[in-house]
């Protein structure tokens, strides 16, 4: 019946998933929204290996399945991060 | 720059930002490196290298590289052989009654030894959760 949706459910955060119930029926479901995908500090670009998921689900991730294992891992992009280190490495070979 | 003892700093991969030293030239592009990082084929335009040089012969020991290092006052990347953990396996219920009732023949080999331990163990196991 229609109007058996609470309000705030009729908002476009939530995403409208079509089920097939085990009577037959094809019922909609409201569930939520991934959140965006992690972008770079740097430059902007979409940082790859950087898990997204629901909050309660990122908790009892792994720390290892969130991001990928390097320096700046989840913040810079591997092209920054190159850029980064070498500046860090010529800064230290500057001053010693 | 590039050449056997020359330092370097390590700019891509896991190992990023960690000193490294050339250990020995393999081709115009790849290297073998050893310090801080694992000890493994490298490219040498993922090397960024620094003014320090170490006195260390063509395909250097691990060893060899760790007691270098030690005198600049870096310490060099070290891995332990994790022991093997023996999980005791759990049995079905239905196994483990077969098991009591069948009569064993009794081996003196160090396998059944262990096999006769660890069924111990089991049974202990098993009665336990059965009270609680």
């Amino acid at each position: 019946m229609r109007g058996m949706v609470e309000g705030r459910k009729k908002s476009r955060t939530f995403r409208r998933v079509k089920v097939k119930t085990p009577g037959g029926n094809t019922k909609v479901q409201y569930k939520r929204r991934k959140p965006s995908k992690a972008k770079c500090a740097g430059c902007g670009a979409v940082l790859a290996g950087v898990a997204r998921a629901l909050p309660r689900k990122m908790q009892n991730m792994p720390k290892t399945k969130k991001r990928p294992t390097r320096a700046y891992a989840g913040v810079l992009c591997t092209k920054c991060t190159r850029k980064k280190i070498t500046q860090k490495a010529r800064q230290y070979i500057s001053s010693s | 720059m590039i050449e056997i003892g020359r330092l370097c700093i390590k700019t891509a991969g896991r190992d990023a930002g960690k000193k490294c030293v050339i250990v020995e030239i393999l081709d115009e592009r790849f290297v073998l490196i050893d310090g801080e990082t694992r000890r493994k084929k490298c490219n040498q335009l993922h090397l960024e290298p620094l003014k320090d040089k170490i006195d260390i012969k063509k395909g250097a020991s691990h060893a060899d590289v760790t007691a270098e290092f030690k005198k600049l006052g870096l310490t060099a990347r070290e891995t332990k052989p994790k022991a093997k953990k023996i999980r005791p396996r759990r049995l079905r219920r239905s196994k483990l009654a077969t098991q009591a009732t069948a009569k064993p023949e009794e081996k003196k080999t160090k396998k059944a030894v262990k096999k006769k331990a660890k069924k111990a163990v089991k049974k202990e196991e098993k009665p336990k959760e059965e009270k609680k």
